[in-house]
């Protein structure tokens, strides 16, 4: 069992759906994706690299082989993986906290979801339906989602920074280097191992 | 396309696993046995394929019994379950997977039905696509940059906090001059690897500044060990 890489943590979930719901569900997220203000809490939390839903229909499990029996499930299913930065109680909260009217937009669809709020029954209905993860992979381990937005920006700077000293006289580069560090200063944080127990 | 978000696509796949033994433990045990051994740093097979952000492999056991007045229901195979995240399309991925790194695909990937080896990089791809489940709504926080993109940007940042801390207190023009030669250094960098974590160089380390940092950008040969 490996949930943790460096800085990220890798989540699967897996709730049962009545399969009647899944349209709406279906509708839900085609809605999501195509409204930009729906996914601005998600970009503001900002310590998510990747997250997806993926709903498998009861009778859509892949069967490669005759010799492999049939699914035979009432339920569909809905697969929730996450990739984040901190500890599960800190991402549960602040879930719970920032998103709980989409969090209820997606999973009151599932059997026996409590809701969002109050987190007690939020996280004790999470921690049932999380299944762990066996090998994790992270190109970044040392890196959280902010780290890298903040890299991105450190670039661009340094780019148009690099491009305007090019010419400039030492009291010229002096005066411009000061305002380049001033710009950059709050994106220099260094990226490491995450504290124990994140 | 809910696969993708920008640059970015998320493949997911659910791919049967074999019923019974495979020798002396379960096809699924066998799986589980290899993926705890793998390396997960710049050694992993994830690695090789170096447009991979994020990937996990994870055994499925059984659906979740939610409790009554839930119905109980079991599955009649164990799934593996391959989630990634990467840069481009699906068909060169899943080929360069079986080109890159054919010993650990096949020793994962051996135990699951209808698996039809790597010999034939096109065969695996679409051996692959029969096991994708379309994703229904995928998130990517940053989805118009690349893996290596990304690495460089990361390592270019922890070099420019070194340098502004390096060259603290220096008259301007020491400054100007140390800054032509950062930027030949950023030019002849060697690029970063993917998935380094273990023993890398940039951990603080004996004789770094008051911050603990080393210089980035330096030679790296000392970290980058097999």
């Amino acid at each position: 069992m490996t949930n943790i890489n460096g800085k990220t943590y890798a989540m699967n979930a897996i709730t049962p759906m009545k399969a009647f719901y899944t349209p709406i569900l279906q509708l839900i997220f085609f809605l999501l994706g195509h409204v930009k203000a729906g996914q601005a809490d998600l970009i503001n939390l900002s310590f998510i690299h990747f997250a997806r839903w993926v709903v498998v229909k009861r009778h859509k499990f892949p069967r490669l082989s005759d010799s492999q029996p049939e699914e035979q499930l009432h339920y569909d299913y809905l697969l929730f993986f996450s990739n984040f930065n901190g500890s599960w109680n800190q991402y549960i909260d602040a879930f719970a906290d920032v998103l709980s009217i989409g969090l209820n937009l997606i999973w009151r669809w599932s059997v026996r979801y409590p809701g969002a709020r109050p987190v007690t029954d939020f996280k004790r209905y999470i921690a049932l339906v999380q299944f762990d993860t066996d090998y994790y992979y992270v190109a970044y381990p040392r890196a959280a989602a902010n780290d890298v937005k903040a890299a991105f920006r450190v670039n661009d700077a340094l780019e148009d920074f690099a491009r305007a000293s090019k010419d400039m006289t030492p009291a010229e580069f002096g005066g411009a280097y000061l305002k380049f560090v001033t710009q950059v200063q709050g994106d220099l944080g260094a990226t490491g191992i995450g504290p124990v127990g994140a | 396309m809910p696969n993708q978000s920008g640059n970015v696509y998320g493949l997911t796949i659910l791919s049967p696993i074999i019923h019974g033994a495979a020798g002396d433990i379960s096809h699924d045990c066998a799986i589980r046995d290899y993926l705890a051994g793998l390396p997960r740093d710049h050694r992993s097979l994830f690695a090789k394929v170096s447009s991979t952000h994020l990937a996990r492999l994870v055994v499925m056991d059984d659906v979740v019994f939610v409790g009554t007045p839930a119905r109980e229901e079991h599955l009649q195979s164990k799934y593996l379950v391959f989630e990634t995240n990467f840069d481009g399309d699906l068909d060169t991925y899943l080929e360069r997977m079986a080109r890159e790194a054919p010993e650990e695909v096949h020793a994962v990937w051996q135990h699951c039905v209808g698996y039809p080896g790597v010999k034939d990089p096109a065969a695996f791809a679409a051996y692959m696509k029969k096991c994708q489940i379309e994703t229904t709504y995928f998130f990517a926080d940053v989805n118009n940059k690349t893996v290596q993109q990304t690495l460089r940007a990361l390592k270019l940042q922890s070099g420019v906090a070194h340098f502004i801390e390096a060259n603290q207190g220096k008259s301007a023009s020491e400054i100007q001059t140390a800054f032509r030669q950062f930027l030949e250094k950023v030019r002849h960098a060697p690029e970063p690897l993917a998935g380094e974590y273990e023993g890398h160089p940039h951990l603080p380390a004996r004789g770094a500044g008051a911050t603990g940092r080393t210089d980035p950008l330096a030679e790296e040969s000392e970290g980058h060990h097999g």
